[in-house]
């Protein structure tokens, strides 16, 4: 790494200290969660003119907590701890964030962030496309208080977030789903290090008599400059009895609902195919979830 | 600007001047000449500079050296005990798991991490625990055999 712009290096032990630091030094402050996308960012020229790294591990951003209305987790949890809550083990809600975190090699998940991997607003991750069909929320500080942002809402363009001047993503808020709900996700990648060339992920809500009752569909790698939501495919299931018909058909939806990008790594062809295909199969994983095929 | 920072570097404390952007590979190999740790992508892909940060793999050219005060740093220079080599060390040596040698210490890295939880692990399990290495000679057979070596002899 470079970072030859860099001039001071600060590790703050409380938010009130982060807010001030975010004050004092505004557009040439970068702040650090685990660090391992900071090099990623410097390597696309994203960092020109970053002065200061504000490196927030010791503020106290690794809490989670439950309550009724859903789980809050801090920015600063790490990929290895999130793999051991409870949920993330053993719900099918939280299928989709369970199979996101079988693909990254150990050396990343040891230090990576729930926060600092969705504030990076990177299109290529894998846990923006599994949270969004959890209808995560982000938690932000900024000078004016905490407000919550919707996901989708969040992520504005590619590497770019919505925060406002100041701000900083304090947690991630996943509201209780209904009992009967499963999510799953898959990627394809080339190895283990590798971004995603299309990742997508499913959520499937079922009611008492077995209906869809919600459903959400988040497709990322490279299908857009953000993760997206693939409207068609959600709008084909909800209401719906689910079957292999259907499934097939939420495919295809999906696919007409993204415009793919061409790159030296995947054609805008490709990409579409891959993401019809991973649609069908993750769908199919949400739903044997349910039913405990 | 550098900074004096103490960093508990195999059990020993050194004051190093370190930049705010310096990363531990760098202070590592420019500045206490432990050379075992190597550069190899310098970006997070290739494992050659795995390192334990509190008992945990993680790639040193991505930890930047001025948030690892107080932590405890283990490189391959800190495994052998009272002059004997790590039983890891010795699968490999034994096993012929080196062609190169420029993945080795990363590869011995993240199997130590790996062994110290897993039990008797499979060859698909160890693959899976060094997803995060690459070798570039790709002899991954006599890695991964060495692994399991050390794994079951203990």
């Amino acid at each position: 790494m470079s970072l030859t712009s860099v001039k001071e290096y600060f590790t703050p032990t409380g938010i009130e200290e982060v807010s001030e630091l975010l004050e004092t030094h505004g557009d040439s402050a970068l702040i650090v969660a685990g660090g391992s996308f900071v090099h990623g960012l410097d390597a696309r020229d994203l960092l020109t003119g970053i002065e200061a790294l504000i490196d927030i591990q010791n503020v106290g951003l690794d809490q989670v907590s439950s309550d009724s209305t859903g789980l809050t987790i801090g920015a600063m949890v790490k990929f290895t701890e999130l793999q051991q809550l409870d949920k993330v083990q053993n719900s099918a809600a939280f299928g989709a964030v369970r199979d996101a975190l079988t693909y990254p090699p150990t050396q990343i998940k040891n230090v990576a962030t729930i926060g600092g991997n969705i504030a990076a607003a990177c299109p290529y991750f894998d846990l923006p496309t599994a949270v969004m069909v959890l209808d995560a929320v982000v938690q932000a500080r900024g000078p004016g208080g905490s407000r919550d942002i919707e996901l989708q809402d969040f992520f504005e363009d590619l590497f770019q977030n919505s925060l406002e001047d100041n701000e900083f993503v304090t947690d991630l808020f996943f509201p209780q789903l209904p009992s009967r709900s499963a999510s799953a996700f898959t990627k394809l990648e080339t190895n283990a290090n590798d971004l995603a060339i299309v990742n997508v992920a499913t959520r499937l809500t079922l009611d008492d008599s077995g209906t869809c009752q919600a459903a959400r569909v988040a497709v990322g790698g490279g299908v857009a400059e953000t993760p997206v939501r693939a409207v068609s495919a959600e709008t084909l299931l909800q209401g719906q009895k689910i079957s292999s018909k259907l499934i097939e058909q939420a495919g295809v939806a999906a696919q007409s609902d993204l415009q793919p990008m061409s790159d030296h790594r995947a054609s805008a062809a490709y990409r579409s195919a891959i993401a019809k295909t991973l649609t069908q199969r993750t769908l199919q994983r949400a739903f044997d979830r349910l039913t405990g095929a | 600007m550098t900074k004096p920072v103490t960093l508990d570097i195999n059990g020993t404390q050194h004051e190093v001047d370190v930049a705010p952007s310096e990363t531990l590979l760098q202070v590592l190999r420019n500045k206490l000449r432990l050379i075992g740790t190597k550069r190899g992508c310098d970006s997070g892909g290739c494992g050659c500079c795995t390192v334990h940060i509190d008992g945990k793999a993680v790639y040193s050219c991505m930890a930047f050296a001025r948030s690892l005060e107080n932590r405890k740093i283990t490189t391959i220079e800190g495994l052998p005990k009272d002059g004997q080599l790590d039983p890891l060390q010795t699968a490999f040596i034994e096993e012929g798991a080196v062609q190169c040698g420029y993945c080795t210490c990363g590869m011995i890295m993240s199997a130590k991490e790996f062994l110290a939880t897993a039990d008797a692990p499979d060859e698909q399990q160890i693959r899976h625990a060094i997803a995060g290495n690459l070798c570039r000679c790709t002899g991954y057979h006599k890695i991964v055999q060495a692994i399991k070596v050390a794994g079951d002899n203990r």
